[in-house]
């Protein structure tokens, strides 16, 4: 137990069942990805876990002749790239939007959360009947097109996060020393913001990256990987398939924790906010 | 020359007219690729299909609302809000406890690790996700081997598989996180003082938890239950994966509608759907004022 937890002292078994059915939820969450990664290290063509002696990556380097997946793998890094190199800003400027409105920003908020919320199979379809009507053929762009929408709540909150830690005085001082609001913006905010607006790139990228519901309408000839994978996993079950996915779930979490080590490190470099001051 | 930034008053307030401009390339986004084809395909919801075109014209009807509820669609519905609301009770009976740890039980260092752990996955795929649990759930899984190897049971389980209980399994792991995240923002807003001075006079663990910081975190609650609900009707991928032979789901039925190209109606399934979650939504955000739940992350 650490000091510094807010409830201290006797809690009656309370504290053993609450953190029994957080490791519960933990395993659940993370046990069948683990299992799947072992053994995806099986050399065998059966199913099952070897000893750790025993570990091959042949089913990975099998992938690497696989022609079709590299076609997904280009797909999909064209549509994440796209999708993040839009989400990043639009979510600053969303972020930046919500610290000056005085009125109707919470509704603005709860606008831009609610893409959260619509379910990929619907969104797919409206927005791939619409594109339909406008003219535009279904491709990589259409694809980052809806993964726009769905990538932009996360990117804002992550810049609003970001923004929240940036202290009003540095702000202040900088417009004393005669910066005007935008100067104060580049050479003062966006540096401060730096981690945050890295980490709303990447999240963007792997959200789009991971994502299949709307991709299942907006993808033209060529698959992005879980349009790809989706259809080996319903084709029977093969060692490639178990090591495809041990590589998307190891390449996502190993980024996801670079992100979040990143963003860390930075909490703990801030000085502490000055007491009663409140934050731009 | 600027003035001083007074208490209360953010240093963006000075902003006033860029507020709206800076909000334009969200809002363009969320009207172009959000509201403007969900209201289309409400409005092309009570178009006829065009044999001529394999598309629609706009001959007005309700044929496809007429249609909506036939070839047993009606218990689909029921069957994905069902499923969708156990799912979510199951997520929000394991959230509770495990944001209490995050936001009460544990120090700051801690707190932070269990929170990045209960987030990753919102960055991974799903798909692999759902599809491990074949991997622990099949005849030949981890679980049956372990319950055979014991001698609990002669021949592997069937039922752990490609059924209801394997997709609620499913989708509990995979929506966790949108029970907990809420909880975990509602247990920030509670003030440390309170919870001190019932200690102090004498609460015990769980007269805190029921009388101080449950009614304190009901909000938080209800919003990560319903926000799993709305995630868990909108998904397909745990019942295509982990589903029984015929399971089906509102979005695997828009799918199949749409595969004998009747458009209306995959419009007026989505239709329904997307009005009822947005109701249910604004009422939630009515009674509880769900965006306050953002002020804790200091945003």
């Amino acid at each position: 137990m650490s000091f510094d937890a807010i409830v201290r002292g006797r809690t009656s078994g309370g504290r053993l069942l609450f953190t029994t059915i957080t490791a519960l939820s933990l395993a659940i969450m993370y046990a069948p990805v683990l299992y799947l990664l072992l053994a995806s290290l099986n050399p065998d063509a059966q199913l099952g876990l070897v000893p750790p002696s025993r570990y091959s990556l042949k089913w990975y380097f099998a992938l690497l002749d696989d022609g079709r997946l590299a076609g997904a793998l280009r797909e999909s890094a064209l549509v994440g790239l796209a999708t993040a190199a839009l989400a990043t800003p639009i979510g600053l400027s969303a972020a930046l939007a919500y610290r000056a409105m005085t009125r109707l920003r919470g509704v603005f908020l709860l606008v831009i959360l609610s893409a959260m919320f619509v379910p990929g199979t619907i969104e797919g379809l409206g927005l791939s009947a619409t594109l339909r009507v406008v003219g535009l053929a279904p491709s990589w762009v259409t694809i980052a097109i809806g993964h726009l929408l769905w990538t932009l709540p996360f990117a804002a909150v992550v810049s609003l996060i970001g923004l929240s830690a940036v202290r009003p005085s540095t702000i202040a001082a900088a417009r004393d020393l005669g910066a005007g609001p935008i100067r104060a913006f580049v050479d003062i905010t966006l540096p401060l913001m730096r981690t945050n607006l890295i980490s709303s790139f990447v999240f963007a990228f792997l959200l789009s990256l991971n994502e299949q519901a709307r991709a299942y309408y907006l993808a033209g000839r060529q698959n992005t990987l879980p349009l790809y994978m989706f259809g080996a996993m319903n084709s029977g079950a093969s060692p490639t398939i178990y090591a495809f996915s041990g590589a998307i779930i190891v390449f996502s979490v190993a980024v996801v924790a670079l992100v979040f080590a990143g963003l860390v490190g930075q909490q703990s470099r801030r000085p502490r906010q000055a007491p009663g001051e409140t934050s731009y | 020359m600027p003035h001083e930034p007074g208490l209360g008053e953010s240093v963006g307030a000075r902003w006033r007219p860029a507020g709206f401009l800076l909000a334009l390339p969200s809002l363009a986004v969320f009207v172009g690729v959000g509201f403007i084809p969900l209201a289309l395909i409400a409005t092309w919801s009570f178009w006829s299909f065009d044999p001529d075109t394999y598309w629609i014209k706009p001959a007005w009807s309700f044929a496809s609302y007429a249609a909506l509820l036939d070839n047993g669609r009606a218990t689909v519905f029921l069957r994905t809000a069902g499923l969708a609301a156990l799912t979510a009770t199951a997520s929000t009976l394991l959230a509770v406890p495990a944001a209490a740890v995050v936001g009460l039980l544990s120090g700051p260092r801690r707190a932070a690790l269990l929170l990045a752990l209960f987030t990753i996955p919102f960055f991974t795929s799903g798909l692999v996700r759902a599809f491990a649990w074949r991997l622990v759930l099949g005849r030949q899984g981890v679980i049956n081997n372990a319950l055979m190897s014991l001698g609990i049971v002669e021949t592997p389980v069937e039922w752990f598989l490609f059924s209801d209980f394997a997709v609620l399994l499913g989708m509990v792991a995979a929506y966790l996180p949108f029970a907990i995240i809420p909880i975990v923002l509602a247990f920030a807003r509670i003030e440390h003082s309170v919870i001190r001075a019932s200690q102090d006079l004498g609460a015990g663990f769980w007269t805190l938890l029921a009388t101080i910081v449950l009614p304190l975190v009901l909000p938080g609650i209800v919003a990560g239950f319903l926000f799993v609900f709305v995630v868990a009707v909108g998904t397909s991928m745990e019942v295509q994966l982990l589903g029984g032979a015929g399971a089906s789901s509102i979005s695997i039925m828009i799918n199949d509608v749409l595969r004998v190209v009747n458009f209306p109606l995959a419009f007026a399934i989505a239709t329904v759907v997307i009005t009822l979650l947005t109701v249910l939504i604004i009422i939630a955000n009515r009674a509880l004022r769900l965006s306050r739940l953002f002020e804790s992350l200091g945003i």
